[in-house]
């Protein structure tokens, strides 16, 4: 009697907890039921970071009019979460959306993982005269054999800078004199110097480490035998500048994508930001709304050619149950120009899709901009992207430049010595990175070192 | 240099004070609790300052320390780009049922642990004790894979049952059982007849009240702040809960850093006041389980 | 003890602690096992995974990086420990003294730091140690000093920033607990001394801290473990900064792991490994602590090993009966 008293109120109990969590996760059939309902409709999901989902509804309309029977439903989250979420979803075998954004950063180790669908079957290298080679390449495979992203935008660098500080500091304020300015590394530096002469409270730059990390900005950190060339030209030149800026106080010590930076762009107390072209479009919507006019663009400094910053793509997982109707939404949106132009209009993404340029709208002046042709020249910059050699180790080589060159600043390094403690802070930041690159490629068979 | 001159002047002063003046100790004692009370809680007050200003207000100099006019806004700002209540009722279902859960099955072991001397008692102890050591970070990629067999990915369950493994509750609860639960009460009781059961819901967990009070809060604290696992497990947006929709605000093109402050004082204020609610069961709780007398 | 007498004897026991082992075998020993297993692979999540038996803990102990991490969370932990301690006992000390009132209040002020989000405060943080409209360096301007860069610099302030915010956080909680102890002290204690003729600062020294010596170990380990978990306060700090800022400054052990993954990669065998490595550290420290400390006057102790000691002989008994009954 006294165990049957004992049995059941155990049972109670733990009913009483089942129900509780029961009714807590009531909520997620909701989300799921879509996927049952009546005929041939397919709901796939869409997974990446703000402001992409922005971007896909405003191209929405068009691809529902071709494809009536394809719902889309968005899963959007801050950029790592979303890149870790893909990433364990990958490893798990499950979980991952029917179509996923995915950073530059991660194409080196994704072109090669059976755990994305290859894009191949579904007819993707017809477009590859269509799309910027230097992103198209970074896609396909080491071995060669299987295309498993596609390129959504490129970001074409230049710099930005305010018009109203360049004046107040007695400094041309047009595009082309700009860059004749600061045609060398020591016109570089005299335009800073007299930005930082209007008063305490004015910097050229944000941090001076980013005028060297333009050098790399197109991620060729590594030859093919997986060799660090930190070596360009003129870039001794370029980190004898930013010392000289360090010294006369002249940028600001802060990282560029903080929001102490922001709001210095925004008060005109920072007045030079080199950047991708899509940092055009945060000035205008984000950080400085009430700016137009008084910023302009033009190209990036010293002559150091042409420069992509940033950029994304889409893949479609191997787990994917609608493979058909994901592919569908990824051409259309990537593939068409007016999918990609509905979504640069939206968002500021530049389209690798080269077809997408002729649109009259590359043609117009920015207003915001005084007017100037910036698509016009980014279109320009994005054509001349030379190809590169990527691996899995480029962006974590890239967070050791700030670091790093702060670090020799502070100590009062030499430029060689600065160059050399970059060296030694990437092979350690990225040892165990590359054992995984190395076989990375013994598996794709392309891998001829020791 | 000014800086440690006028340190050493105050500290000089409270010295003088405490010698001469009456009940200068007193007075000095109150001035190093309040001093010491004010770096506690200036944070959080910077942290209320800061969700009535503005973005432009928050990075200017000199800082403002007094609450500004933009509350209205930051708040119509917040619910433009977050569904906050829909969130807040997740965390709240998530973090409710596993706190009774967990209150129940440690406070269950603890007893068990601190009154029964049954055989194996000192190995299942210290293999409990074990698991407290290895880091959960170790796991991560296994427990997904293994919650994506279970189907149980985008649900609340995943975040709650296998939570309910608590290592350092039970090993709490002990504590808490065997400086305050006295085995004459619970012998006496077996004598009158009561049956196991009875005697640990009718005698031991009125006892238990303030450990329930103290490890809940904790146990609250945790699991409401917790990132990495309704991040990976909790793919609907429907589903949100606070900490995901916190990082939803945070973005490349600019955060909104007036909105994200209110945002976290909301998140924090429902903590706050439970655990100002339930503050004299919750010290008395940490008391009593921490000291062996 | 035969099994089946044992849980005839003690099964509301077993039923008590089974939810745990039960949900533990279910949902932690499997984890646990395959991330070991997966310590000996190089594996990226991505493609096939390969053997590389005990690489990964050799280059683990080959990385200047892991080293760094690991003196950082030293240095940092070490040194926060003195304002925790001190500054635990001293206010407990201060509110255990009959001179001031208000007790709880002060209480429950210094316990607000545990019961909040990390990531919120951590927020909160980085603006008041900001370089250019920082309130902290507001004040040292104020003092007449120079702006500090705090977070940047040459990277060693960002540990003071980081101590500040350990200390900041775990003092009301060894407050709280070592207030407990003292008020645990018998009264005629302190009686006796004062008439003996000591000062405030020789009751705490000579008379406090050794009588509540076992609570002070508690929170040490505590503390410690949280020391070796320190992540989200550096990694904020450091406006997320994988390598722990500038000149690795911030750079604690759990960052060092979870940069490898999963969060700040995906070199999932190489993480298990310097998961396992701190797991070795942890119980290393905790067996130290605990042999050092051992303390055989305790109770609990005693009659552990009492119960052990009857045990023992009744299995003897029970041998010696049973033998001398087939005979």
């Amino acid at each position: 009697m006294k165990k049957m008293k004992q049995m059941v109120s155990l049972a109670m109990v733990s009913a009483m907890a089942a129900g509780m969590i029961g009714c807590g996760s009531s909520g997620d059939t909701v989300s799921n039921g879509a996927s049952g309902s009546s005929d041939d409709t397919v709901t796939i999901t869409v997974g990446g970071w703000p402001s992409g989902d922005d971007a896909f509804k405003a191209a929405e309309e068009g691809f529902h009019e071709l494809y009536p029977n394809i719902e889309i439903e968005y899963v959007f989250t801050d950029t790592t979460s979303h890149h870790q979420n893909l990433q364990t979803s990958l490893a798990a075998g499950s979980g991952a959306p029917d179509v996923a954004m995915v950073e530059g950063a991660y194409v080196a180790q994704y072109r090669n993982s059976a755990a994305l669908a290859d894009l191949n079957q579904f007819g993707a290298s017809d477009y590859a005269s269509d799309f910027v080679s230097f992103k198209w390449d970074q896609c396909i495979s080491d071995d060669g054999s299987a295309m498993r992203l596609i390129p959504w935008d490129v970001g074409p660098a230049t710099a930005f800078y305010r018009t109203d500080v360049f004046e107040e500091a007695g400094l041309p304020t047009d595009p082309e004199e700009v860059e004749e300015l600061m045609s060398t590394w020591d016109g570089v530096l005299q335009a800073a110097e007299a930005v930082g002469a209007i008063d305490d409270n004015h910097w050229f730059m944000a941090d001076g480490s980013y005028l060297y990390q333009l050098l790399f900005q197109n991620r060729d950190y590594y030859d093919e035998d997986l060799n660090l060339q930190l070596e360009r030209d003129g870039d001794l030149d370029c980190l004898n500048t930013i010392i000289k800026m360090r010294e006369e106080g002249l940028d600001m010590q802060v990282d560029m994508w903080s929001t102490e930076a922001y709001a210095a762009y925004a008060d005109g107390s920072i007045a030079y930001v080199p950047n991708g072209c899509w940092f055009g479009g945060f000035l205008k919507t984000d950080i400085d709304p009430n700016g137009a006019g008084h910023w302009a663009v033009c190209n990036l400094p010293a002559n150091i050619g042409a420069k992509n910053w940033g950029g994304s793509f889409l893949v479609i997982p191997e787990q994917s149950q609608n493979k058909e109707a994901a592919w569908k939404f990824v051409s259309y949106m990537l593939a068409t120009a007016q999918g990609q132009n509905d979504m640069f209009e939206a968002v500021d993404y530049f389209p690798a899709y080269t077809p997408a340029y002729e649109d009259a709208l590359y043609d117009e002046g920015d207003d915001y901009f005084g007017g100037e042709q910036t698509k016009k020249l980014w279109a320009e910059i994005a054509t001349e992207l030379e190809p590169v050699y990527t691996t899995q180790m480029d962006t974590t080589a890239e967070g050791q430049i700030f670091t790093s060159v702060n670090q020799g600043l502070q100590e009062g390094m030499t430029v060689e010595e600065i160059r050399s403690l970059l060296a030694d802070n990437i092979e350690a930041a990225t040892a165990e990175i590359k054992q995984q690159q190395i076989q990375t490629l013994k598996d794709a068979g392309v891998w001829d070192g020791e | 240099m000014k800086l440690i001159l006028a340190l050493l002047l105050i500290v000089l002063g409270c010295i003088l004070i405490g010698k001469f003046v009456s009940k200068g100790k007193m007075i000095i004692l109150y001035v190093v609790l309040l001093l010491v009370a004010a770096i506690m809680l200036l944070p959080f007050y910077d942290m209320f300052v800061m969700s009535t200003r503005t973005t432009q207000e928050i990075f200017s100099f000199p800082p403002f320390l007094t609450f500004g006019k933009n509350l209205i806004e930051n708040f119509t700002n917040m619910n433009l780009s977050v569904n906050f209540m829909l969130a807040f009722r997740n965390s709240l279902i998530i973090t409710c049922s596993y706190v009774v859960l967990v209150l129940l099955f440690c406070s269950m072991g603890g007893y068990a642990f601190a009154v029964y001397n049954f055989p194996g008692r000192g190995v299942l102890f210290a293999i409990l004790l074990g698991t407290m050591m290895i880091p959960a970070t170790a796991g991560i990629i296994p427990w997904y894979i293994m919650m994506s067999k279970f189907h149980w990915v985008d649900t609340f369950r995943a975040l709650i049952i296998p939570n309910c493994a608590n290592a350092f509750g039970i090993y709490w609860m002990r504590q808490y059982c065997k400086n305050n639960v006295p085995v004459s009460l619970v012998e006496a009781a077996r004598i009158d007849g009561c049956s196991e059961w009875t005697i640990f819901f009718r005698i031991v967990a009125p006892i238990l009240k303030p450990a329930y009070a103290s490890l809940g809060i904790m146990n609250f604290v945790n699991i409401w702040n917790d990132f990495m696992q309704p991040m990976m497990i909790l793919k609907s947006p429907s589903l949100q809960t606070l900490p995901l929709m916190l990082r939803t605000m945070v973005s490349d093109r600019g955060t909104d850093y007036g909105a994200m402050m209110l945002a976290s004082t909301c998140a924090v204020l429902p903590l706050l006041v439970a655990f100002l609610c339930a503050s004299k069961y919750f010290m008395d709780g940490l008391t009593a389980g921490a000291v062996k007398e | 003890m035969s099994i089946r007498k044992a849980w005839k004897e003690y099964k509301v026991a077993y039923v008590y602690i089974a939810p745990f082992f039960i949900l533990f075998a279910i949902f932690g020993l499997f984890p646990i096992a395959f991330g070991f297993y997966l310590s000996f692979f190089r594996w990226d999540g991505l493609s096939q995974m390969h053997f590389i038996g005990l690489e990964n803990y050799l280059n683990v102990f080959k990385d200047p990086l892991f080293w760094k991490a690991l003196k950082n969370t030293l240095v940092i932990g070490i040194i926060a420990h003195i304002p925790i301690l001190l500054g635990g006992l001293t206010l407990a000390f201060i509110l255990n003294s009959k001179l001031v009132k208000g007790q709880n209040i002060f209480k429950t002020i210094y316990f607000m730091p545990m019961v909040t989000s990390s990531v919120a405060i951590s927020i909160v943080f980085q603006q008041m140690f900001g370089n250019n409209y920082g309130v902290i360096n507001w004040f040292v301007t104020l003092f007449g000093g120079e702006k500090v860069n705090w977070l940047g610099g040459d990277g060693a302030l960002i540990k003071v920033a980081v101590i500040v915010m350990f200390a900041w956080k775990w003092i009301g909680w060894n407050m709280v607990i070592y207030l407990a102890g003292m008020q645990g002290i018998n009264n005629d204690v302190y009686e006796a001394a004062r008439i003996d003729g000591a000062n405030n600062i020789q009751v705490l020294f000579k008379i406090c801290i050794p009588l509540i010596k076992p609570i002070i170990i508690f929170t040490v380990i505590q503390s410690t473990i949280g020391m070796f978990n320190l992540f989200t306060e550096p990694f904020i700090l450091t406006g997320q900064n994988w390598q722990g800022g500038i000149n690795n400054g911030g750079l604690t052990l759990m960052t060092y792991l979870l940069s490898k993954a999963p969060q700040g990669g995906n070199l999932y065998g190489y993480a298990s490994s310097v998961a396992y490595i701190i797991t070795a550290l942890i119980v290393i420290i905790s067996i130290v602590v605990n042999k050092g400390t051992l303390d055989k006057s305790d109770p609990d102790y005693i009659a552990d090993q009492a119960v052990k000691k009857q045990r023992r002989e009744m299995a003897r008994a029970a041998r010696v009966s049973r033998k001398g009954g087939a005979r």
